[in-house]
């Protein structure tokens, strides 16, 4: 869908401003992703680490200094005017703080990009204007303007307005930052809904792991204008390996622990002497609800103990983490291993 | 004072020939000042059509011309004001330089009028793939409409005052009734009646602006 290589992008010095070295600021430096048909991917950054750059550079809101982005084949960086006009028509986008106009009802903002395109006729562009209100739950909002509606409503007419050219690609520009954390649930099941009612492939950026937990399949850690880090969602999530995703993945849910927190004493639940190994037991999917650990307690005499443990979702993968403390001689011990190997259970001794 | 004094036929004369003013000079102020404003708005920094050399020769002409006071402006134009429309008499003569003094002023409202406007209401439409005329005419201007009728509001207010200075030079209206009656003939009571005319006039086109905009207005 997107294949974005060697991405580079400078600003001149002035418009940054920064009176520190010769050199131009990077905002992005080096992004290589790809990004699959009908997939939600997720980039996910502080502020100023160069997010809000990378997504406009998917329809050229931003131009890349160097480098090549395509997207369903189609070299973008290399299009004329009137191509990306098309080319921008055929790509959604919604925004932080909606970007609607203020002036138009609802109904004439979703009509706004049918009227753009010129192709369609009024009694065409009115049915679809209908039937797009109709999907975000907003027909009896028609005939209101944006300032009568409330921030998630508004959300819900800037997406409306984002499909209305039926596009294959919709770009959410920290579509949820601005909303209350129920709207925010609301909005995104929206979208997730949408992707997979329609096929549409979703790049989204935020700064909100909750966010990227929720819907998202593929996530692509950015930190100071690079890709740190990326891949599914679960993989990142649960085995973070750099120091910021580690700190945005422990704010968005404190309960899972990392490989150094965990072998701090305060981080034992309690428990200041070990008597055993210290492990972290990771499974994802529907093993999450099966009874593993108790038939492995049943099968060896080892002893294990539940330090800690989450068990929760990430979009629909259900997935457990346990921190326990497994005592026993090292034959049982090796055993447990063994069954938790053969179950796809991904074990790591910390201490 | 002595009221009965006054010729209501004149005031009255004078009354319309001053709206006449204003209003004409108004239309033409709109003419030519709406599409410097937008102009000089679209060739800023960072804007839709950035152009600083078009900018910085646009921007500096209307300072010059703001900065002429309009007394001397009136004097000035006198003979370009012959060749355009054959005298420099009367309501005819008074309204190009009327025009020419406030279309810079009105020009400069405009571009700070569409400078207000959120700049991500451009971006999305950009992101909709929305040409640049597309965008200025049925995002920009739309979303600006308040903003520009409480412009005009304070154009047309500003139009008034200078059509009453014009009387000066031979312009006709109230302006020129006070100068010639109120002021050389010492018939204060005419004064306070222009005074007064003028007063309920600036009133009204005010509160007609605000209610307009009121009406206009989405927020």
């Amino acid at each position: 869908m997107i294949r974005i290589e060697h991405l580079h992008k400078t600003y001149p010095l002035e418009r940054t401003a920064r009176p520190a070295a010769g050199i131009p600021a990077a905002a992005l430096s080096d992004i290589n992703l790809h990004i699959r048909k009908g997939e939600i991917f997720g980039i996910i950054g502080r502020s100023g680490a160069g997010k809000s750059t990378l997504i406009r550079t998917l329809n050229m809101l931003e131009r890349p200094s160097s480098g090549k982005i395509s997207i369903e084949g189609e070299d973008i960086t290399a299009l004329d005017n009137n191509g990306l006009h098309l080319l921008r028509q055929r790509i959604g986008m919604i925004f932080q703080h909606f970007n609607l106009l203020n002036a138009k009802t609802a109904a004439a903002n979703i009509d706004w990009p049918l009227k753009i395109t010129g192709k369609y006729t009024q009694q065409e562009r009115a049915a679809r204007v209908t039937e797009l209100l109709d999907l975000v739950g907003l027909s009896e909002h028609r005939d209101k303007y944006p300032a009568q509606l409330s921030g998630g409503q508004k959300q819900r007419v800037g997406i409306a307005r984002a499909l209305a050219n039926t596009p294959h690609l919709l770009l959410c520009d920290e579509a949820t930052s601005a909303l209350d954390p129920e709207t925010t649930q609301a909005i995104l099941r929206l979208l997730l809904d949408i992707n997979r009612k329609l096929g549409l492939t979703i790049v989204l950026i935020t700064h909100e792991m909750q966010v990227i937990r929720n819907i998202c399949d593929r996530v692509a850690v950015i930190e100071a204008g690079r890709i740190v880090e990326a891949g599914d969602v679960a993989e990142v999530f649960l085995h973070p390996q750099r120091a910021v995703t580690r700190s945005m993945v422990a704010e968005s849910a404190p309960a899972i622990f990392s490989a150094e927190t965990a072998v701090q004493p305060s981080a034992l639940a309690g428990i200041t002497q070990l008597r055993g190994l210290l492990v972290r037991l990771t499974y994802v999917g529907d093993i999450t609800y099966q009874p593993i650990l108790s038939s492995i307690a049943a099968a060896t005499p080892a002893l294990i103990t539940i330090l800690q443990g989450t068990i929760a979702r990430i979009k629909d993968t259900p997935y457990g983490q346990l921190l326990v403390e497994l005592r026993g001689e090292p034959a049982d011990v090796a055993q447990v291993f063994a069954t938790l190997d053969q179950h796809n259970i991904r074990h790591e001794v910390l201490a | 004072m002595d009221f009965s004094l006054i010729d209501w036929a004149d005031i009255w004369q004078a009354t319309w020939e001053t709206l006449a003013m204003t209003g004409f000079s108004l239309l033409f102020t709109i003419l030519l000042g709406l599409p410097l404003g937008i102009l000089l708005f679209i060739t800023g920094k960072r804007q839709l059509l950035e152009q600083r050399g078009i900018y910085r020769v646009l921007s500096l002409a209307v300072n010059v011309l703001r900065s002429v006071p309009f007394l001397i402006l009136l004097i000035v134009m006198i003979p370009v004001t012959v060749i355009l429309v054959g005298t420099s008499l009367g309501v005819q003569g008074a309204i190009p330089p009327l025009v020419l003094g406030t279309a810079p002023f009105f020009a400069r409202l405009v571009e700070n009028v569409l400078r207000e406007i959120d700049r991500g209401v451009v971006e999305a439409c950009q992101a909709m793939g929305a040409s640049k005329r597309q965008i200025i005419f049925g995002a920009l201007l739309p979303e600006a409409l308040p903003g520009l009728i409480a412009a005009t509001t304070v154009t047309a207010i500003a139009l008034m005052s200078y059509a009453a200075m014009s009387g000066v030079i031979g312009g006709g209206g109230l302006g020129d009734l006070a100068i010639r009656f109120g002021y050389q003939r010492f018939q204060t009571e005419v004064m306070v009646t222009t005074v007064a005319v003028l007063v309920v006039l600036v009133q009204a086109l005010q509160f007609s602006g605000d209610r307009l905009v009121q009406h206009f207005t989405r927020k």
